[in-house]
């Protein structure tokens, strides 16, 4: 985490903090230097590296510093917590699993240095006895959440809670940003900021490609006498990718068809490190190989361990502990592991499965090689022939620093009504002072006054729908001023602080009562008692279902079904599709750089035999006739979410020419249209099939935008307190007030249809499902390339995987696997 | 359609009638839920009983029903007994104040205590014998008869091209249960998977489908 010591910087005589570096064979680099002086003189800051170089201590010895210039003197009296200073940095960390680690790192200098601070944690897991002491008193430093800071501020006394607050680090700010949580945070920090003028606000991130954006957002942008600073941490070390290559490749793959062909590779690796992380893209995939690991290695039973956001948080403990200790020999897991401290042993990480993304591989390289000077190395294992290029796509956009960024949300009105309710709750307010306040945050900058009132009428009288309902009461204006006078309305709004919803998700336990975690409603409700599936590593026989838990014994046996969660799976992003285009274009002037793009040349070449590859600035169309109809497929290459909007509006503006049905599939490269009759393509495209002009009014038109929208209410009706979620200790909340937001949605969409939040969830929808903003810039780029149009005789590498995607849906996965096989001989034989 | 040998007509309001008896009948019109939400300070429009009360009365009109029969959960918390709500619902009892009507007390009944006297419904508890029929609002096999019900507010899942999917309420008739679609507006459907020998009509706007 730092450098080894060389030398004391030679000017100033040795200050208490370079002792106490020196102390532990540590010098401090020069970016954390320059956060200490800038802190110094009042600047905000946004620091960015790759994990783990030392960026923590770039933030926290600044407050340090500060304390020791005031207190030269060391203080080392055993302090009494009521006797210590009042609370000045607040640590803001995204995962409350995250706080422990952070605390012990912070703790660490203060009684060595001899500074008389308090330092305590401060989440959802936080006991009551403690949380009881903090409410008396804060300590100096307080470790959270944004929900616990949102708490916070609803205590009425919460403008003297932080009338000494120096410091407001937000760490892992980029994990924070682009979501809800992000705007809460920004809120919070707007408050602060209007309680305490002079507060410095420090976000840590890791590296992005939109830093301005993430600056502003932090600082809140608007102030633009103190823009804020942008410090980066030292320059990444070398970041090697490499890739498990199957031997034999098919010329036709399709989504997962490599399976587990890689396992002994991947064992083989494993074996080449004391620790290696195995990340897998989904939960399930991670049970998947979890199990296949430890079939093939029964005598690593013990030394490996899997870890993923659907266990329960004891048994992520346990591993979390076990990966600190050097005690396990290998974890397989998902994105539960990408955030946090450094696992200081782990020397090897392997990723199942494309990353995705370019700044998701950087960071899990970065997971490894923490010995000095080793270099961080990441090796993918491929589960889909075509995934090797994304690997050499990876690769190639790191080194030429392509990577990226993440967009804020634009002013979220359900957050935005949670934190009125909050604010009124936290002392009150007054409308004007208020809604200045929340303009200086980034992400509401744009607020109307139209959209203001509307808020602040949806909390205090329901909005304009609800008329004049006596019974309704949960914001009070009197005098100009907002407050929540009843008690049971604000425990009930403290209850549900926060952004983040879950899915319907029963609790899976041992019939003993030990906790293995949860899995989705809609798993459980296809099995019956005595069926078997696998979860938490374990193979589990379900005994019985009770309300929302499942009770389970540990069996024997082969196998058993794996749940699969609806947690959306990452589409390619921009950046790494924008790659993958570019290493297709050299591969279709006959260049193959590295090891993937040799493994897979069998299949390009043929690609470019029977259609062709597509260069960077052409969109490749194929078309072709077979026994199920007319098929037409297109390859934007912009990834699945994208082309699922695409595919839909491609699709309706066709048939606005002619009616024709069409069956849809999409996958990451492509979109396949199929019809009982040929699509009028060239007469649609020649009246603007690939335009960008009218794409507002026709992705409503050509989705069912409904049913979308209903599905993103969700979040919103839970966020904006509509879904009552229930007291503590209660087990079932009050039933009659239990709705689900699809219900809820209809009603609003019935009764109430300029309700904002309705809209809220229709642009949500475009913006986040379909990425409309990255939707129309594709239709931009598609509009200005060239179009190479060609009919096959057969299906084409590229159009295979979106064949069996189509057929996945329609068939039973043993048939499936039969009819792939099939298609796969018959094509492999024609292509000699 | 044909039930036990009794001529049934199932209605897009979301009701039955038993032509014989002249009765309307109709499951879970959970009145005043939306009232209790609002009490609870949490905002849901108005309108949902007004539009709950209208669609009660085009029955009646269409079909010169002179007895309603509520099947349970007709108010839907003791909360939601706001006086705007029960003010609507009188003034709707006296534009049909010839109607004979019976409860069937529900669940939220219990709870949310029985309709004002004034009213002139007449209540009972479960089951009500009215042969060759049961009316339960819990739906449970009586040997009595065939058993109608509600409570489960059934619905079902149709899927269609391009992924589409809808839930639909529903009039499910088994061997020896019927249930009923739930009355009111904003109640939530349970999606029930109907047995081959089940007969299943779907509520799709202003049409009742047969499901095949």
């Amino acid at each position: 985490m730092h450098a080894l010591a060389t030398s004391l910087p030679s000017t100033a005589a040795p200050s208490r903090l370079d002792l106490w570096f020196e102390r532990r064979g540590w010098a401090p680099f020069d970016f954390q230097r320059e956060v200490w002086s800038a802190y110094k003189a009042g600047e905000s800051g946004l620091i960015h590296a790759a994990t783990g170089t030392g960026k923590t201590y770039a933030a926290w010895m600044a407050p340090l510093l500060e304390w020791l210039d005031d207190h030269p003197e060391p203080d080392l009296r055993p302090r009494r917590r009521a006797a210590a200073p009042p609370l000045r940095v607040l640590w803001l960390t995204p995962l409350r699993a995250l706080a422990a680690d952070t605390e012990a790192s912070l703790r660490a200098p203060l009684a060595e240095l001899g500074i008389p601070w308090t330092l305590e944690r401060r989440t959802g897991d936080t006991a009551a006895s403690v949380r009881d002491r903090q409410r008396e008193k804060l300590p100096t430093a307080l470790v959270t959440t944004p929900e616990s800071l949102s708490l916070l501020l609803s205590r009425p006394d919460a403008r003297e809670l932080f009338s000494d607050l120096r410091l407001v680090v937000v760490d892992e700010w980029h994990e924070l940003m682009g979501s809800k949580r992000g705007a809460q945070t920004e809120l919070a920090l707007a408050r602060l900021r209007r309680f305490r003028p002079g507060l410095r606000t420090w976000g840590i991130s890791a590296t992005l490609g939109n830093l301005d954006i993430a600056l502003a957002a932090l600082t809140g942008g608007t102030d633009t006498s103190r823009p804020g600073r942008l410090v980066r941490g030292e320059a990444p070390k070398e970041i090697r990718v490499d890739s498990l290559i199957p031997e034999k490749i098919e010329r036709f793959p399709w989504a997962g068809h490599l399976g587990l062909r890689l396992l002994p590779q991947v064992v083989a690796a494993v074996e080449e490190g004391r620790t290696a992380l195995v990340f897998t893209n989904t939960r399930s995939q991670t049970e998947i190989w979890y199990q296949a690991l430890l079939e093939a290695r029964p005598d690593w039973a013990g030394e490996i361990a899997l870890h993923h956001g659907s266990l329960d948080r004891k048994v992520r403990d346990w591993v979390e502990d076990g990966l600190r200790r050097g005690g396990l020999r290998c974890v397989v897991c998902t994105s539960s592991l990408d955030l946090g401290v450094d696992f200081a042993p782990v020397d090897r990480v392997l990723q199942v499965g494309s990353p995705k993304g370019i700044a998701r591989l950087a960071q899990r390289a970065g997971r490894s090689g923490h010995q000095p000077g080793a270099p961080s190395r990441v090796t993918c294992v491929p589960t889909n022939a075509f995934e090797l290029v994304e690997v050499a796509a990876a690769r190639r956009a790191l080194r030429s620093g392509r990577v990226e960024g993440r967009t804020p949300l634009e002013k979220p009105l359900d957050v935005l009504a949670q934190h009125l309710v909050t604010v009124a709750l936290g002392g009150g307010f007054r409308s004007a002072e208020l809604f200045e306040e929340v303009r200086a945050a980034w992400a509401y900058r744009d607020l109307t006054a139209e959209e203001w009132d509307w808020t602040l009428d949806f909390v205090t009288r329901g909005g304009p729908a609800l008329a004049a309902y006596p019974e309704y009461r949960r914001v009070v204006e009197a005098d100009g001023r907002l407050t929540v006078p009843d008690r049971a309305v604000g425990r009930r709004h403290r209850m549900a602080i926060g952004t983040i919803t879950s899915d319907a998700v029963v609790a899976v336990q041992y019939l003993s009562g030990g906790k293995l975690g949860t899995v989705e409603e809609s798993f459980i409700a296809r099995l019956r008692p005595g069926d078997r599936f696998v979860f938490a590593g374990r193979l589990l026989e379900l005994e019985r279902v009770h309300g929302m838990t499942a009770y389970v014994r540990k069996t024997r046996g082969k196998s058993g079904a794996i749940p699969r969660w609806m947690g959306g799976r990452m589409p390619l992003s921009t950046e790494l599709a924008a790659s993958v285009r570019r290493l297709l274009e050299e591969a279709r002037d006959g260049a193959f750089e590295g090891p993937e793009m040799t493994a897979v040349r069998p299949i390009l070449e043929l690609q470019a035999r029977w259609s062709a590859i597509p260069a960077a600035d052409e969109l490749l169309i194929e078309r072709l006739k077979s026994r199920e109809g007319h098929h037409l497929f297109l390859y934007p290459f912009e990834g699945r979410l994208v082309h699922e909007g695409l595919a839909a509006l491609l699709a309706w503006r066709i048939s606005r020419l002619r009616p024709i049905t069409f069956t849809l599939a999409v996958d990451d490269y492509g979109i396949e249209l199929l019809s009982p009759d040929p699509a009028p393509l060239d007469e649609a495209l020649a009246a603007g099939l690939l335009s960008p002009t009218g794409l507002l009014e026709d992705i409503p038109a050509s989705l069912n935008a409904a049913e979308m929208a209903k599905r993103q209410f969700r979040d919103i009706a839970r966020v904006a307190g509509l879904l009552f979620q229930g007291f503590p200790g209660q087990r079932k909340p009050a039933r009659h007030l239990q709705a689900s937001s699809g219900l809820f949605y209809e009603v609003f969409a019935k009764y109430d249809p300029g309700n904002l939040l309705l809209q809220q969830a229709h642009r949500e929808v475009l913006e986040q499902q379909l990425e409309r903003s990255r939707l129309g810039r594709t239709l931009a780029r598609l509009s200005a390339s060239r179009i190479h149009e060609i009919q096959l005789a057969r299906t084409s590498p590229l159009g295979f995987p979106l064949l069996v995607t189509r057929m996945r849906d329609q068939l039973s996965s043993e048939k499936l696997a039969d009819r792939i096989q099939r298609l796969q001989a018959r094509l492999e034989k024609a292509a000699g | 359609m044909d039930l036990q040998g009794e001529s049934l007509v199932l209605l897009p309001e979301r009701a039955l009638l038993w032509e014989r008896t002249g009765t309307l009948v109709v499951a879970d019109a959970h009145l005043g839920k939306a009232a209790a939400f609002r009490a609870a300070a949490i905002p849901m429009p108005g309108g949902t009983t007004t539009e709950a009360l209208l669609r009660l009365t085009a029955a009646l009109d269409r079909t010169g029903a002179r007895r309603l029969l509520l099947l349970g959960d007709f108010f839907h918390a003791k909360s939601g007994r706001a006086s705007q709500t029960l003010a609507a619902i009188s003034s709707w009892r006296d534009h049909h104040v010839d109607l004979q009507i019976v409860l069937v007390r529900g669940n939220h009944d219990l709870g949310a205590g029985d309709p004002p006297s004034e009213w002139g419904f007449a209540c009972c508890d479960e089951p009500c014998l009215e042969p060759p029929f049961v009316f339960r609002h819990h739906p449970a096999e009586e040997r009595e008869g065939y058993v109608l019900a509600g409570h489960i507010h059934p619905a079902v899942s149709l899927s269609g091209l391009g992924r589409q999917r809808e839930k639909l309420p529903c009039f499910l008739f088994g061997e020896r249960i019927g249930l009923l679609p739930a009355f009111g507006g904003f109640t939530g459907g349970a999606s029930v998977r109907p047995r081959r020998e089940d007969r299943v009509f779907v509520l799709a706007g202003d049409e009742v489908v047969a499901l095949r």
